[in-house]
């Protein structure tokens, strides 16, 4: 059984503390996603796993062995760094056996099991090159075998795939996730995209400023985010925020120009809120019903329409699943899904749950 | 003028000058070898001439039956290998102690050791002298070595080679895969040091070789003698041996020459290399 358990975690670089208390649990096999703006702390999470750095306090635990005190070689782990790390100076095959060289294993059986690795990974026939005879790619691949070979307990990824060019990304984000599905590894895995991790984690941890915001299935972070920084940040486009105010026993919320909009689930709300409205969530409605809005630019892909268009004085980001042929200027009615809509105190962020 | 024939031409201009230049750095060369040839009468002619008119191998025979030439650049040839050998691994060790070990107590032994580079040799020269004359070490390789183990260049040069070629990333993948700290030192530090450790091998063997103050005041007995001390020699109190003299230099420079075409690609490279991203 290889859960990871971590338990306020504080770690401190000089009198500057940069995580502050940060505590989840993984369980065993899961691949779990640790994503939150740059400079939050999560490589420094992933380093305090693997014993690069020292914890200053709090405890982790993988298995059901407490390893602070365990030195990273240790500690069963394997991770694969955003630059890679290969050694320049030893091929493709000595780069994954490394490992393995270190634990005295035999030659044969390193070479048995650094072939099978290439071949499951489709570089079967780089194992004599040197990393700078290799693509973006397969340089990836190389790191991910190199992981792979030793058969850690947990693998550790710090950004793996921010090197890469857009369209490999998506190919190397299918290939990660068929792999851990194959070889059912826990796997701990660091990035700053959303989106990466909501397509590949079991759990997605999110966090900020050396915090843990929440912890969830992506879906319920989608559906049902703590407040109004997770509700931000996950999602593509970005959730739309406007100011509105309610009064008790009233229906309907007002938007700061006067416009009313009606969500029957916050009538016993009084006060003023912060409105979320995920682009996904609005409706272009051709009579003069609904919010009006200005438009304010219009992007077409074909199958969708990216509108951006202001709304009671703020720029709103609308994705219509319709082809929807309009003006820079125009003013148009949009209906929204009360069910998507989501209201946050101003003052702390947290989301109104009704 | 097509853009074609332009830059011929001008590669044209650059091969002449090349030419010229080659020639000024050669000429004192050639003549140096054409006197080794010379009788001690054509030696003194005016106007001298650049060919000798009789060669004669008697210099060289003189050289090698009077003085002990071969032991000289014997006693070079040890002393700036062993200098070599010792300016590499110190300065390979500490170099990369001080790029990725950055506690400030190595920080501060490290700017002790750049402030060691200002100050001259011949100011420490005399105290030092007697230090390896308190330690019985004058006329002997050990006494000639103490001056040249450690060259404060050689750990700077390494350091600014670790710092922008070896990314910390390798050494922790190392660490978490099993690999112990001295380990990682000879198995990927130094590898991966290879040039700029060639270029400093070059530097720091013709230092040596070609030191002079320090030999000449530790060494007092001929047979201990260093070439460049043994060549000093030949200008005597009295008279400048020139024809010997010439010979002699000449008989040393075969080694320097041997030497230097055959680690010339290793210069070339560690040059390279320091200014290098992978
Ligand atoms: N070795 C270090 N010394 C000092 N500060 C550090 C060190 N490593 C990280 N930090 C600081 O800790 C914070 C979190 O860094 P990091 O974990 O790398 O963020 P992330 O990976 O989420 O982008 C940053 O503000 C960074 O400046
Ligand atoms: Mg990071």
């Amino acid at each position: 059984m290889t859960q990871v358990e971590i338990k306020d975690l504080r770690k401190s670089f000089g009198a500057v503390e940069t995580l502050h208390g940060v505590s989840f649990e993984i369980p065993d096999g899961a691949f779990v996603a640790l994503v939150g703006p740059s400079g939050c702390g999560k490589s420094t999470i992933l380093r305090l796993i693997a014993g690069l750095e020292e914890i200053t306090s709090g405890e982790v635990r993988i298995g059901d062995k407490v390893i602070n005190d365990v030195e990273s070689k240790n500690r069963d782990i394997a991770m694969v760094f955003q630059n890679y790390a290969l050694y320049p100076h030893m091929t493709v095959a000595q780069n994954m056996g490394f490992s393995l060289r270190l634990l005295k294993t035999p030659k044969k059986e390193i070479a048995r099991s650094v072939k099978d690795t290439a071949t499951m990974l489709g570089i079967g026939e780089l194992l004599d090159r040197y990393p700078k005879q290799l693509s973006g790619g397969q340089r990836q691949r190389v790191a991910m075998g190199r992981a792979i070979v030793r058969q850690p307990q947990v693998f550790l990824f710090d950004e793996p795939l921010s090197n890469l060019d857009a369209k490999l990304r998506v190919q190397m984000r299918a290939e990660l996730k068929a792999m851990h599905q194959r070889l059912r590894t826990t796997t701990i895995y660091v990035t700053h995209d959303q989106i990466e991790a909501m397509t590949m984690a079991d759990i997605v941890v999110v966090m900020r400023d050396g915090h843990v915001e929440q912890v969830g299935r992506p879906l319920d972070l989608y559906d049902h985010p703590v407040n109004r920084f997770v509700a931000g940040f996950i999602g593509s486009p970005a959730m739309n925020f406007l100011p509105v105010s309610t009064t008790r026993g009233d229906a309907e919320i007002t938007l700061s120009d006067g416009q009313r909009l009606s969500l029957p689930q916050f009538r016993d709300l009084d006060g003023d809120f912060e409105l979320g409205l995920r682009p996904e969530h609005l409706r272009h409605t051709p009579d003069d019903a609904g919010l009006r809005a200005t438009i304010e630019s219009n992007e077409q892909t074909g199958s969708e329409t990216l509108l951006q268009a202001n709304l009671a004085g703020v720029t709103i980001t609308a994705l219509l699943r319709e082809r929807f042929d309009c003006h820079v200027g125009e003013t148009h009615g949009f209906t929204v899904d009360p069910a998507g809509a989501q209201l946050f105190d101003c003052a702390t962020g947290a989301r109104i749950v009704p | 003028m097509s853009a074609k024939a332009r830059t011929r031409r001008s590669n044209f201009l650059i091969d002449v000058a090349l030419f010229f230049i080659c020639v000024a750095l050669l000429l004192p060369l050639i003549m140096l070898i054409a006197n080794a040839f010379k009788t001690p009468a054509e030696m003194l002619q005016w106007p001298p001439t650049l060919l000798p008119r009789n060669p004669t191998l008697d210099n060289f025979v003189t050289v090698f039956t009077e003085t002990p030439l071969l032991r000289w650049m014997f006693n070079s040839f040890a002393f700036a290998s062993l200098s070599m050998i010792a300016i590499v691994a110190t300065s390979a060790l500490a170099g990369y102690i001080v790029a990725k070990f950055p506690f400030r107590s190595i920080n501060v032994i490290f700017i002790l050791f750049l402030t060691t580079a200002i100050i001259p040799f011949e100011v420490y020269m005399i105290p030092l002298y007697f230090q390896v004359k308190a330690l019985g070490f004058l006329n002997s390789i050990t006494g000639l070595l103490i001056g040249y183990l450690v060259m404060s260049f050689g750990i700077f040069l390494i350091r600014q080679n670790v710092i922008a070629s070896i990314p910390d990333e390798l050494l922790e993948a190392a660490r978490i895969d099993g690999a112990g700290e001295f380990w990682i030192f000879t198995h990927i530090v130094l590898p991966l040091l290879r040039g700029p450790l060639a270029a400093l091998a070059v530097l720091a063997f013709f230092q040596a070789w070609t030191a002079f103050a320090w030999p000449i005041i530790t060494l007092t007995r001929k047979t201990a003698f260093t070439i460049e001390v043994g060549l000093a020699n030949f200008q005597s109190a009295y008279t400048v041996e020139l024809s010997l003299l010439s010979a002699a230099s000449a008989a040393v420079m075969v080694p320097s020459v041997l030497a230097f075409v055959l680690l010339r690609r290793n210069f070339v490279e560690g040059i390279a290399a320091s200014g290098m991203k992978e």
